[in-house]
């Protein structure tokens, strides 16, 4: 079928399938975000319970090992989706490359696997095993989160930058799976998404436990738990500038158009401006109402302000991006990043001050938003480069509309999708309720005796 | 053995696991729905507690098959993946639903109707699951998918899977996960020390058992009659395997009624596998008969060199902690009463 016949749902097979698979990844990357951060924040509680014996740092890190339990099983069935939408949606990039991507996947296979194994342990052994042993338990899961994460990113670095095989007639003849795995977007890219995902686990921690404050319930339980989620996300997020400066660094050498995208910039020139905000007119060639910091980009992108910056100018429209989407979601990141570390200076200076976190109503509030906040900036950063490669899949090698399933009514697939998706999503949230319902123990240091009222947050 | 043979191994071996583990998951599900209707409250929770802690670490048996083949053999993968979207996907749905089910189901303890609402689903989806996987595997087996050599597909998307031999293998799928299910749970049954509850599981686990030995052997005529490539590679390879199936079906029945559990449980996973390794090796060179094959398939030998390292390193870490994993759960003690699955939430009551 010609890929760009639409079909009965109104969609082209192609515009599906990336519909499906920016609605599938979109939702699993939020998970796998908190399949990493979270585990490294349960380790941390039960760590400090058997350094202090203070059971409040035991009752969080057991109400939230519930929460992560079912976290990680949508996440395992929805990176699972993944797995088979590869081959599914993308057959000809699949049957291509496979082999080449194979090894980072191989190994992610391992990670996935170690993680599974003491993910049951960890969560069915808290009274089977002594406490320092089930401590212990937990490690493994941080380790192999991190691991997977790292694994799974470079193959998708290899499809920004594709390295390591030799192509004849569209076949692989040879291939070097180690430099695919280790192509040049790689080490910046993995490492950008592994802070942006403690920095998320710690905003939606932080920020349910803020909700839970502003509502009035402000326990002991609710500060620490909100404190322990805050410092995690509050530390990633300057590392997260140093890292995206040097992500964008990456962008601007292995894939100049992408990076005229993400900035904005039509034209090839030296002393290329910084454009902060602005809207691309793709039919005018210029991006309008922005405010331009002149030399800002060369000086960014190449450390001299002299520096001549590709345009987009440069590759026939054919191979263009659509701009407008990439920049402003590389805008919204950008803007979010900073005001994050915003929020961390306002900490960071009351806790000098006071050595306490603020607790007034502006500050659980900022906190509140940063939970959404950071989803929205992870998603923008995902925007930025999965749409910035575009038209490609692998980047200079394969047309993503080349690549793409001949099957008929992927349309409908997608109809479905959001309809399981919107399930998956409603029942994620109704369990946590549930579970963040659940009466705390009686008998903690400052706590009421005796189960509470209802009334929920979404955090366990 | 060449690089491409070793692999082809190792990833029939990873199905091997997935269907003697996560099938006896599914199996659980499935037994739910009978379970659900009349059984007391502590069948339901035997069947929460013994797949509580290890569904997840067997159902990464799965992804490691997709990731080998998609690595070892692409085109195999894609021919695959083109041949029978339909049967995938609808497995996908259920192995998305089986996952969610049971984890919504074990941890909305104290919403009643939300547990019986996703304990339905767990059920459903743990039959769609392993139906929709089997019909894929007998849409491969009937060796008719009009793939070609690159891994395209020029067949028909719904007649590809919808034949005798692909609903068949529906069928014996889904009869697989029930028997190791019920076999296993005699097992664990025991080690509640509740008579009842042992005797019943043992009752249901005869039963299917029997049904299965009929199921097997009308798949051994429907292959004799209705695929002449594979059953002339059960006449010339495989037959000691089709041996070794019947005699571990046997022997397991045998044992369930001489109420040895443990061994039975090891003689009906015995069973199944030499089933999956008898269809593995009639059918060999061919992946996806008759055109797609191990050695037209395969990656670069690079790829297949540094896979077999990586799966050498992976398994110094994978076997242990599995090893571990099972020795907790699966170990032969009596049970306690600490907090598991189905009860999840209500240690600080």
């Amino acid at each position: 079928m010609d890929p760009s016949i639409t079909t009965a749902t109104g969609f082209t097979p192609l515009l599906a399938a990336r519909l499906q698979m920016a609605l599938t990844l979109g939702f699993h990357i939020v998970l796998a975000c908190l399949g990493i951060g979270l585990p490294l924040l349960l380790v941390v509680a039960e760590g400090r319970f058997l350094r202090t014996r203070d059971e409040l740092w035991r009752t969080l890190a057991r109400r939230w090992s519930r929460a992560f339990a079912v976290l990680f099983a949508v996440g395992a069935v929805s990176g699972t989706v993944l797995s088979f939408e590869l081959g599914l949606l993308w057959p000809k990039f699949m049957g291509t490359f496979g082999s080449v991507i194979g090894l980072p996947f191989t190994l992610e296979g391992f990670a996935f696997f170690l993680e599974g194994i003491f993910v049951g342990i960890y969560l069915y052994s808290w009274d089977r095993l002594p406490p320092r042993a089930h401590w212990l338990t937990g490690i493994p899961i941080a380790v192999a989160g991190f691991a997977s994460a790292w694994f799974v990113v470079t193959t998708n670095a290899w499809m920004n930058t594709p390295r390591g095989f030799t192509l004849e007639n569209g076949v692989v003849t040879e291939a070097d799976p180690i430099r695919a795995m280790l192509n040049p977007a790689a080490g910046a890219q993995t490492v950008h998404m592994i802070v942006a995902a403690y920095l998320v686990a710690g905003f939606l921690v932080a920020g349910a436990y803020a909700v839970e404050r502003l509502r009035g319930r402000d326990t002991p339980y609710a500060r620490r738990a909100m404190a322990l989620g805050l410092v995690m996300a509050l530390v990633a997020a300057p590392v997260q500038i140093v890292v995206g400066d040097w992500a964008a660094k990456v962008v601007a050498h292995t894939q100049p158009v992408k990076f005229a995208a993400m900035e904005g910039q039509f034209r090839t020139e030296a002393r290329a401006p910084l454009r902060l905000g602005g809207i691309p007119d793709e039919e005018a060639g210029r991006t309008r109402f922005a405010l331009e910091i002149p030399g800002g980009l060369s000086w960014l992108a190449y450390g001299d302000v002299d520096a001549v910056v590709q345009g987009l100018d440069a590759v026939p429209e054919d191979d263009r991006p659509p701009v407008a989407i990439v920049h402003l979601a590389f805008q919204v990141m950008v803007a979010l990043g900073t005001a994050f570390v915003a929020l961390g200076l306002w900490s960071l200076a009351a806790y000098v001050r006071r050595r306490a976190l603020p607790s007034r109503r502006a500050f659980l509030l900022a906190v509140a938003a940063s939970g959404p906040l950071s989803v929205l900036a992870l998603e923008a950063g995902w925007v930025v480069t999965e749409v910035g490669r575009q038209p490609w899949i692998a980047q200079g090698i394969m047309r993503t509309r080349d690549a793409v399933t001949e099957a008929p009514g992927i349309g409908w697939v997608f109809a479905g999708s959001m309809l399981i998706y919107t399930i998956l999503l409603a029942g994620t949230a109704v369990v946590l309720r549930l579970l963040a319902r659940h009466p705390l123990p009686r008998g903690l240091p400052g706590e009421p005796s005796g189960p509470r009222a209802g009334g929920g947050t979404h955090a366990a | 053995m060449p690089p491409e043979t070793a692999v082809a191994g190792i990833i029939l071996l990873a199905v091997t696991a997935y269907a003697i583990l996560a099938g006896a998951d599914f199996g659980a599900g499935i037994w739910e729905f009978n379970t659900a209707l009349r059984a007391p409250k502590r069948e339901r929770e035997l069947i929460y507690h013994a797949i509580g802690p290890v569904w997840e670490a067997n159902h990464v048996w799965l992804i490691f098959v997709l990731v080998g083949l998609w690595t070892a053999f692409p085109a195999a993968y894609a021919a695959i993946s083109r041949a029978l979207w339909i049967p995938l996907l609808f497995a996908l749905v259920g192995i998305v639903f089986r996952g969610v089910g049971f984890a919504f189901r074990s941890y909305a303890a104290g919403a009643v109707r939300q547990q019986a609402v996703w304990g339905a689903v767990f059920a459903l989806a743990s039959i769609a699951a392993p139906f929709f996987l089997g019909a894929a595997a007998g849409a491969v087996a009937s060796g008719r998918l009009a793939v070609g050599e690159g891994g395209t597909y020029d067949g028909n998307f719904v007649t590809g899977w919808v034949n005798a031999m692909s609903l068949y293998a529906a069928v014996f799928g889904v009869g697989i996960c029930a028997y190791l299910a019920a076999v296993y749970l005699t097992r664990e049954a025991k080690m509640t020390r509740d008579r009842a509850l042992e005797e019943s599981w043992r009752s249901r686990a005869l039963t299917t058992g029997a049904y299965m030995g009929v199921l097997a052997g009308t798949g051994l005529a429907l292959a004799a009659t209705e695929i002449p490539a594979l059953a002339d590679g059960f006449r010339e390879r495989a037959w000691p395997l089709v041996i070794l199936s019947v005699a571990s079906g046997a022997a397991s029945l045998v044992l369930l009624t001489l109420r040895r559990y443990t061994t039975a449980a090891i003689a009906a996973a015995g069973a199944v596998a030499a089933v999956i390794w008898g269809w593995g090796v009639a059918q060999y060179p061919a992946l996806v008969p008759p055109a797609v094959t191990v050695e037209n398939a395969k990656a670069p030998a690079a790829v297949l060199r540094a896979m077999l390292w990586a799966i050498a390193a992976g398994g110094v870490v994978l076997v242990p902690s599995l090893a571990y994993l099972f020795y907790l759960f699966k170990g032969k003690r009596p049970r306690e009463t600490d907090e598991t699955g189905s009860t999840a939430g209500g240690d600080e009551r």
